[in-house]
């Protein structure tokens, strides 16, 4: 899932405090998990934002909401017109909600994000979150043990430990595993150490946002949704 | 317990709003200890009275006596 955590208050409310009508989107999937942008932290920041605006003597109106998705045009239609009616929306979605919706509103309402989206990650316990997955395009886990070293290494190597692994700790942080390390006792007990003997060669970066933005096209999906729209066009069932 | 822990995580979001988080406070009892509650109810609301009227009462005051002035 994605990983986020709201902005610090006083920059949320630098952004927000010229407007006159502002809506604190929620999204409730992956940064509602993270308690940091579903429909309850909305509604908090709206609340703490109304505080604010109070205590500061402006005439600000601040209402919150919250849809499943921000990354599905689907889910936004029901809000669609109700969003319409605001002069800002301060989108507590990860990084992708805020541009897809700025997207979608095509500059006649400023979108502005509430959190910073931080990583790819998963909940080991409740309320702590690890990033695990650097969505580097090219994925290697079969060779390191499904342990990432790119994300996972402070220094993202390829080919084993640096001098600063210290009793499978990183020398970046005490707190932080030393990757290989780990990759190397769990290759040891899956019986493919002897994989890590073949050397990698330097990484192509491209896959990663180095080759600019990245998309997936699923050409059957694509071409069967516009058969569908087609015929719908003419029985005139069209949107 | 949980909730004790949401009430401190609330008085750190009331202080960024510039709120004395002195303002709430949880207090445990059980239903049996009526005379401890009321004292519990005068310490609270002494404390408050020693705080003063809140910043969004009194911001709610200046707006709505600017209101009358302009009127």
């Amino acid at each position: 899932m994605i990983v986020g955590k709201q902005k610090p208050f006083d920059e949320i409310w630098d952004m927000v405090k010229g407007f006159k009508k502002v809506l604190v989107y929620g999204c409730n999937t992956c940064v509602a998990i993270c308690h940091a942008g579903g429909s309850k932290e909305a509604e908090l920041l709206a609340s703490m934002l109304r505080m604010r605006a109070k205590q500061e003597g402006l005439d600000l109106l601040i209402d919150s909401a919250g849809i499943e998705r921000h990354c599905e045009p689907e889910f936004f239609e029901p809000l669609d017109e109700k969003v319409k009616t605001y002069d800002l929306i301060l989108s507590t979605a990860c990084g992708v909600g805020v541009n897809f919706l700025a997207d979608r509103l095509a500059g006649a309402i400023p979108v502005y994000p509430g959190i910073n989206t931080s990583f790819y990650g998963a909940v080991p316990e409740a309320g702590f979150f690890v990033e695990l997955c650097g969505g580097c395009g090219n994925c290697i886990l079969h060779l390191t043990g499904g342990i990432c070293p790119i994300v996972r290494c402070s220094k993202s190597l390829m080919n084993g430990p640096c001098g600063g692994t210290d009793k499978g700790k990183c020398e970046v942080s005490s707190e932080t595993d030393c990757a290989w390390f780990l990759i190397v006792e769990r290759m040891k007990k899956l019986g493919t150490l002897e994989k890590l003997f073949e050397v990698q060669p330097p990484r192509d970066w491209s896959t990663a946002t180095h080759g600019g933005p990245r998309r997936i096209s699923l050409e059957h999906i694509r071409a069967y949704e516009a058969e569908e729209e087609k015929k719908a066009t003419l029985t005139g069932e069209g949107k | 317990m949980f909730a004790a822990r949401r009430i401190e995580y609330v008085k750190t979001l009331l202080k960024k709003v510039g709120i004395d988080p002195a303002r709430l406070e949880m207090y445990n009892l059980s239903a049996a200890m009526g005379p401890r509650w009321a004292e519990m109810c005068d310490e609270f609301v002494d404390r408050i009275r020693n705080l003063g009227p809140s910043p969004i009462w009194l911001a709610s005051r200046k707006q709505s006596e600017k209101g009358v002035t302009e009127q």
